[in-house]
């Protein structure tokens, strides 16, 4: 679509580029300074999970249009154990990485839309996309 | 004005008074804003940035240091307002569990219920009440076809709805029995067959069972383990305790239980209670047995059942209304 | 509300002291801190209840169930520092009978 850009994540400090990634993209597209921090802490989130359990993968930014709507659309893959129970990682106060508000649950309700889809063995894609309005 | 605009407006003058004067008045408001906020369920980044931009507004000079520090109280605040929209979303979850949990309990009161028979020349109280929704005690009277009352009084080894479930499969079991029933210590150790192999290895239940026949008069009882109830004779006015010992339900398969016979005469009363009785706690530690004695004493002069429901009510003050354990009390006396 | 439990081997007998409460809140803890012990084939277990100030129905239900696990894997169990209130529960649920709760403490004087 030529609207993507991505960021490897490899290490920590890749969870920084991710999140400056997102927040330029974020002012482009005219989101006020909630939304951009919403946008980037949901980044944060989702590039330190790919960190701490798949080890590798990559966060993709991109700008994307519906009708009269734009919005920003996070890409987080990797190829690691994936998950075998996403109704139980998607409940409010399962999180195993920390307390209360982190993890996906977090991570949906920063943002507009959210999808999830992994199995065990096969990574993790997770799309989520939030609106300008 | 939509709720923003409005909650922007106040904001402003709350914060424009304040810097003027440094009121408490205008501190107050600003406790009051907060309520209104956290009912529209304003997280605390959206404040944050809202203070930012009233700042810039009022004094355009502000040093660019001043505003940039705001990005950082922005982002800290983050992880706050993602927690307290889980807070949110898990009282709600509470909310549903709780509606659930009382829907549970209705259901178990229905399966579980019994009737205490109206049986001629016997005065029957009994109650159970649970200390949270579900009740781990149970209690059962049936009259048998040669018209004899039997009474089953039992505690589940652990609580709330584990317990619960539990007891409900005994009651399963109890309606199971052969219409024709048998001895207090056979019912035992058939019920004890079906705790052994049906129930988690870390449950287990006491239970007093215990037939009474009108035509001698007499009680014949035995116990897996169940605290030990109490004999009150009229003629001499003591209380003894109804020993019976016998193991838990549920440990071994092979347990064989003994059983007890004693006579009742005129105004002799039987009673049987759950360890939420006499575990009952209180400032001055746990109720003793003579407490106990002392408080069915105090009512002797009622009806059955009213002295059950008076026990209860006097229990239940001693412990501030909030019941440690499940309580049962059950009196049978003869009349008079 | 609080529980300790302190686990040491001594002699191949592995004891356990337990301090505090044990009710509905504390026995899962006691459980998860001694069931896995109890799975060893043959062991020894004692525990001692001496600085136990409560225990509950709940707690009693931990106990049993250490007890079956350690006589399914040809163990040995027993229980010391029983207070009255604790014997009497014992006894009641027959318990007495089949759970060794009156050898005194490895070397002290009762």
């Amino acid at each position: 679509m030529g609207n993507q850009s991505c960021v490897k994540i490899l290490n920590e400090w890749d969870i920084v580029a991710a999140r400056q990634l997102g927040r330029n993209v974020a002012k482009e597209l005219g989101f006020g300074t909630v939304d951009q921090a919403r946008i980037t802490t949901a980044i944060s989130e989702l590039a330190r999970n790919i960190y701490l359990y798949a080890g590798q993968g990559q966060i993709c930014i991109e700008k994307i249009y519906d009708g009269g709507k734009a919005g920003l659309k996070i890409i987080a893959a990797d190829n690691g154990p994936g998950i075998n129970d996403i109704r139980q990682v998607m409940e409010d106060g399962f999180s195993t990485s920390g307390g209360l508000g982190a993890g996906l649950p977090g991570v949906k309700r920063l943002m507009d839309e959210f999808d999830i889809d992994s199995s065990p063995g096969s990574g993790t894609d997770i799309i989520a996309t939030k609106w300008l309005r | 004005m939509d709720f923003r605009e409005k909650m922007e407006q106040e904001y402003r003058e709350i914060l424009i008074n304040y810097l003027k004067n440094q009121s408490e008045q205008s501190l107050y408001q600003g406790q009051l804003f907060s309520r209104h906020t956290l009912e529209q369920k304003i997280s605390p980044e959206e404040i944050v940035s809202l203070h930012k931009s009233l700042l810039l507004e009022l004094y355009p000079e502000v040093p660019e240091s001043v505003l940039h520090s705001f990005d950082i109280l922005l982002e800290v605040m983050m992880g706050y307002g993602v927690a307290y929209r889980e807070h949110q979303s898990l009282r709600n979850k509470q909310m549903e569990l709780r509606t659930e949990m009382e829907i549970a309990a209705n259901v178990q009161q229905t399966l579980l219920g019994t009737s205490i028979p109206d049986v001629e020349g016997l005065d029957i109280g009994a109650l159970s009440v649970p200390a949270k929704h579900m009740n781990g005690d149970y209690f059962h009277f049936v009259v048998d076809e040669n018209n004899c009352i039997n009474v089953a009084i039992a505690d589940v080894i652990g609580k709330g709805i584990p317990a619960a479930l539990c007891m409900s499969m005994i009651k399963y079991a109890m309606d199971s029995l052969p219409e024709n029933r048998n001895a207090p210590n056979l019912v035992l150790e058939s019920l004890n067959r079906v705790v052994e192999q049906n129930v988690d290895p870390s449950m287990f239940i006491t239970m007093f069972y215990g037939m009474y026949n009108p035509e001698n008069h007499t009680i014949y009882y035995s116990s897996a383990g169940h605290e030990p109830g109490f004999f009150f004779q009229k003629e001499t006015e003591e209380f003894s305790e109804l020993e019976a010992r016998g193991l838990l339900l549920g440990i071994d398969k092979k347990t064989k239980y003994l059983q007890f016979e004693k006579e009742v005469l005129p105004g002799d009363m039987i009673i049987l209670m759950s360890d939420g009785v006499t575990e009952c706690r209180t400032e001055e530690g746990f109720l003793e047995k003579e407490e106990l004695i002392g408080y069915i004493r105090k009512y002797i002069h009622l009806s059955a059942q009213e002295i059950v429901n008076n026990i209860y009510k006097d229990l239940e003050r001693l412990q501030h209304f909030q019941l440690r354990d499940d309580f049962t009390l059950i009196i049978i006396r003869r009349n008079v | 509300m609080n529980i300790k439990i302190d686990v040491k081997e001594k002699d191949s007998i592995l004891a356990v002291k337990v301090s505090g409460e044990v009710d509905a809140y504390t026995a899962p803890k006691l459980r998860e801190s001694i069931f896995p012990l109890s799975e060893k084939e043959n062991v020894k277990m004692e525990i001692d209840l001496t600085e136990v100030s409560y225990m509950d129905s709940t707690g009693l239900g931990v106990i049993v169930g250490v007890f079956k696990s350690v006589r399914s894997n040809n163990g040995e169990f027993r229980l010391v520092g029983l207070s009255d209130r604790l014997k009497r529960l014992f006894e009641i649920t027959g318990l007495a009978d089949i759970i060794d709760i009156n050898s005194q403490i490895e070397g002290g004087v009762q």
